[in-house]
């Protein structure tokens, strides 16, 4: 589904480059579960964000599904990026003046999709995560770990076939962290998301069924 | 998707409340100083256009001058000119209108009236002047008709159904009403309470003097340039002897619609408008809109570290630039609606103390809907002006960047630092302009003018004839407190009358000079205490020589210093020279010290002071300044003994003085006025700007205080970069101001000078103006804790 080749990013330092990832091989299944580990400073946001195409690789090829997404016009890159992928952030990056309902229904405006449906496809979600209670709430009146469901709430509204998340659970306590690891491994197994999740955490790391180290911008073997 | 901008909006609007404050508030006195201002101009650009015939109506303008002098340029012509012009195939419609002060009485409603005209029949075919009663064809057809307007039908009567009844007029004559017209509007020219038909003057069609305006409506196949050709062939017929090599003498047509800002006459029935403030306010109400546009521009942009996560969170959800572009509009659009409404209330509030100070009467006319339209445009306007740089900004935020944590501190910073220096650039140009005007104010008021006008009183010399102002003036002198009375034919501080003076003894025969001249009473020089460098002043045995009959009478004349050095003589050996003016001969009785008798915007004319008691305007009352009350009220009782049927009216002499400055003073005060609202509405833009970067530097500031930095310098570290952009835009506005005011005061003859001290103090005041507003976020950053900006980052 997803296929890195010779993936390199840099940034110019005096007249050399500075590597931060470099030659990134890397091809993800349909359906699959991936953990990317590694210290600080290793390159895995940046390649996560470049899976997401929010950032673009100074080199190399990425291919979603087959498809050369860097020879995408702009139209279709947008659609592949609101259909297609859906993100969760370690700081939740939830917007403060909006309720979790309409946190939540903000990525089917950016799609067009009609009222009625979005109405619907919220109320699924919010049903599905048992936060139709809190649904009037802004962000700052939620924990952490609320706060993450909403962001996996908002991540999976659009009905995404992966999901990017860069430490899910690295401001939220271990009982909390571990709701939302098995809400993962449950959109994995049930909806058969594929997921790409960034972590520190070895425990983390067992939910997935693929570990891919990372140092110094190159993926250990 | 518009509801969840709106609601975004509406939120992020109640959150950031200062911020929010600071933005409408702003937006809003630049929205209602502009609204204020363009009403204003919009009257000063459509004097005269509402008339039906506009194009085709046309005052005669009459210029004459003798040879080798400036030619005199006047609006007021001979009355024999419009009965000629009647029978020009170019003139479809022609009247002349005659002003005359007069008392108007009604049973025993007495009451003076200064805006009362006459006129000759066709006047209502030409202008439109709507008449609720009355025909316009006839309403002035006979002798002794008149015309009212609405108020003063409701003044004299209560009511406008009056046609039929009659007005007592200058205490002796009957005239009888025959129309009620509708209050002339704002901007035109020739207002008027009272209309009376030209035919009551009883006045012979002369054209010895010139003392009516003439206006024509031009046939419709014809221009104003055949009329032109056949005036000029007019003068040579009638003038044809008359007219000597080298003198000027013609009429010119002017257009009416551009009367008010383009006129060269002088004498006109209002003072022109001068379509250099006109410019000049143009600049300011643009500069108002686009300094609180600038806040707007400048706040939002610096917010952009708050609002960055924001952005890149909805682009990491899909939002493609396009999207986030008009949630940014939203909030601008949501913003100077805010602004707009608020900006509308704060005009309507304003604009009647706004109409004192422009002497208008204007009104926002929210019943019509050129207004509206008006309104939105403004609103649109500042909508996109304000919102589009911002939403581009913001909008152009590169997500990847901003969810990294790595916040976008000094994005847009020089764009920022450059509005803003260009906001205090406008300021401190007002500030120059605003101590430079007043200064010169000041400097206009209290120059030393060669006559001493301070405690004079002016009554109207009109009913009085030579035996009546005699007595009355020996019972005022009786008076506690009366020091000297006189009487003169104008005002001593703006004197008009034209002559031409000749038979100059040591001077060719053909020798002549157009001179400014002034009838007045014996105690005139006096009175006025202007000061004699060569003669003596007025005794009876002179004003004797002026009574006598025509053959033996022999006039006493006063010349001042310039006319004397004109002629080429001194004082002293101008003394006892004789000479003839306008067919009075005399001799030169003494020489006076320069004074000033026009505005300070001219130099010094040449101006002949002479006894003659044939009519006399004003009585002069020079009064200790003691007691006033008690001493005018004493002139009141005398002045009803003499006139019980006329109204006591007076005025001091420096009212007409500042008369003369009075587009000078309400510029001052416009200028002054806006001048702190365009410094104010910077100053919020530099308090929201000063909020933002305490804000952002809370880190930085709490670091420096854990090791050691005090509150001062904290407040210093703040405040350098604002003072910095102050004293940026005060080189920037220094030439400008210089340059502007230069040209300014180079339209005085007689001007203070441009000092480097003003420039340092508006420099100052500014500087100060920033100081106050940066501190006030500075010193908050300063005092606080630190420990507690360390734990919230």
């Amino acid at each position: 589904m997803i296929q890195l080749q010779k993936i390199s990013r840099h940034y110019p330092v005096g007249f050399g480059k500075n590597y931060i990832l470099k030659d990134i091989d890397l091809t993800i299944n349909e359906g699959e579960f991936v953990s990317i580990m590694g210290p600080s400073g290793s390159g895995k946001s940046t390649l996560l964000h470049i899976l997401g195409l929010l950032e673009e690789p100074s080199e190399g090829q990425y291919l979603f599904e087959g498809e050369r997404v860097d020879k995408m016009n702009e139209k279709k890159r947008t659609q592949l990026h609101r259909g297609s992928i859906g993100f969760v952030f370690q700081a939740y990056h939830l917007i403060d003046e909006l309720t979790v309902y309409e946190n939540i229904e903000t990525p089917l405006l950016y799609k067009n999709i009609p009222a009625s449906e979005r109405k619907s496809r919220v109320a699924d979600v919010l049903d599905r995560f048992n936060m139709v209670a809190k649904k009037d709430l802004f962000p700052n009146q939620l924990s952490g770990g609320q706060q993450q469901l909403v962001g996996i709430a908002r991540a999976i509204v659009a009905e995404p076939r992966v999901i990017l998340a860069d430490e899910p659970t690295g401001n939220l306590h271990s009982d909390q962290a571990k709701v939302i690891m098995q809400l993962f491994k449950h959109l994995n197994e049930q909806d058969k998301i594929t997921i790409v999740q960034v972590t520190h955490s070895d425990v983390n790391a067992t939910y997935g069924n693929r570990v891919i180290q990372i140092r110094d911008g190159h993926i250990q073997p | 998707m518009w509801r969840n901008y709106l609601k975004t909006a509406v939120r992020n609007l109640m959150k950031r409340k200062l911020y929010s404050a600071i933005n409408i508030t702003g937006l809003s006195a630049g929205i209602a100083c502009f609204i204020l201002l363009a009403l204003y101009l919009r009257n000063e650009w459509t004097y005269d256009q509402f008339h039906a015939h506009a194009a085709e109506l046309y005052r005669i303008r009459f210029d004459y001058g003798e040879k080798d002098q400036p030619v005199t340029h006047t609006a007021l012509t001979p009355g024999g000119l419009a009965p000629v012009m009647k029978d020009f195939p170019e003139v479809k419609h022609i009247s002349r209108v005659y002003p005359l002060a007069t008392t108007v009485a009604y049973g025993d409603k007495v009451m003076n009236e200064n805006s009362f005209l006459y006129a000759d029949p066709a006047f209502f075919n030409m202008f439109s002047f709507p008449l609720i009663a009355g025909n316009a064809a006839t309403v002035l057809s006979g002798p002794n008709m008149i015309v009212l307007s609405e108020t003063m039908a409701r003044k004299y009567f209560g009511t406008t159904d009056i046609v039929g009844k009659t007005l007592k007029i200058n205490n002796r004559k009957e005239y009888q009403v025959t129309g009620v017209a509708i209050d002339p509007p704002a901007n035109t020219h020739l207002k008027f309470d009272f209309i009376a038909s030209y035919a009551s003057l009883g006045k012979n069609d002369t054209w010895n003097s010139a003392n009516d305006y003439t206006y024509i409506q031009l046939a419709s196949n014809t221009t104003a340039s055949a009329l032109q050709g056949r005036l000029t062939n007019l003068v040579k017929e009638q003038m044809g002897n008359a007219t000597r090599s080298g003198v000027t003498f013609g009429f010119v047509p002017e257009s009416v619609p551009g009367i008010h800002l383009h006129s060269i006459s002088l004498n006109s029935t209002e003072p022109g408008g001068d379509i250099r403030y006109n410019y000049i306010l143009t600049i300011i109400a643009a500069l108002l809109l686009l300094i609180a546009c600038i806040n707007f521009m400048n706040l939002a942009t610096a917010r952009s570290a708050e609002r960055g996560r924001e952005i890149g969170v909805r682009k990491a959800l899909g939002a493609v630039r396009g999207q986030l572009f008009w949630q940014f509009i939203a909030e601008s659009t949501l913003i100077s609606f805010c602004a707009m409404v608020l900006g509308i209330m704060i005009a309507l509030v304003l604009l009647p103390a706004f109409n004192n100070m422009a002497g208008t009467t204007l009104k926002l006319g929210l019943g019509s809907y050129h207004i509206y339209l008006w309104l939105a445009g403004i609103f649109l306007c500042t909508t996109f002006f304000a919102g589009t740089y911002p939403a581009l900004f913001l909008s152009g935020f590169r997500p990847v960047q901003v969810l990294k944590g790595r916040v976008m501190h000094g994005s847009g910073g020089s764009i920022r630092k450059s509005l803003v220096v260009f906001q205090f650039a406008a300021s401190v140009f007002f500030i120059i302009c605003t101590l430079v005007v007043g200064s010169q104010l000041k400097y206009i008021q209290h120059k030393k003018i060669g006559l001493d006008r301070s405690q004079v009183l002016v009554l109207s010399g009109e009913n009085f004839n030579r035996q009546m102002l005699e007595t009355f003036k020996g019972r005022l002198l009786q008076q506690s407190g009366v020091k000297y009375v006189s009487a003169s034919y104008d005002s001593p501080v703006s004197v008009g009358g034209g002559y031409t003076i000749g038979n100059l003894e040591g001077k060719p025969a053909d020798y002549s000079m157009n001179i400014t001249a002034i009838p007045v009473e014996k105690d005139y020089l006096q009175t006025m205490g202007i000061s004699l460098l060569a003669g003596a002043n007025l005794t009876d045995a002179d004003i004797q020589d002026v009574l006598k009959e025509d053959k033996d009478r022999v006039y006493h004349f006063f010349l001042n210093e310039t006319a004397v050095k004109q002629l080429g003589w001194t004082a002293e050996t101008a003394t006892g020279k004789r000479m003839v003016m306008n067919g009075r001969a005399g001799t030169i009785k003494g020489v006076m010290k320069d004074f000033h008798f026009a505005s300070m915007k001219s130099k010094i004319e040449p101006i002949v002071v002479f006894p003659e008691y044939e009519w006399f305007g004003e009585i002069l009352v020079k009064t200790s300044g003691d007691n006033q009350q008690q001493v005018i009220a004493g002139i009141e009782s005398i002045w009803k003994d003499y006139l019980p049927a006329v109204p006591f009216a007076y005025h001091f002499m420096d009212e007409d003085f500042n008369g003369l400055y009075k587009s000078e003073f309400r510029t001052g005060t416009i200028l002054s006025t806006f001048s702190i609202v365009i410094i104010l509405v910077s100053c919020l833009g530099l308090l929201g700007l000063a909020a933002f970067t305490a804000e952002q530097r809370t880190r930085e500031v709490g670091i420096r205080k854990v090791l050691g930095a005090s509150a001062t310098s904290v407040v210093a570290l703040l405040s350098k970069d604002f003072i910095k952009l102050v004293l940026i835009s005060l080189c920037i506005a220094s030439p400008f101001a210089w340059y502007a005011m230069h040209q300014w005061l180079e339209g005085f003859a007689y001007h203070t000078r441009l000092h480097a001290g003003t420039f340092l103090l508006a420099g100052a005041i500014a500087i100060v103006i920033a100081l106050l507003t940066v501190s006030l976020q500075s010193v908050k950053a300063a005092l606080m804790n630190p420990v507690k900006s360390l734990r919230s980052e």
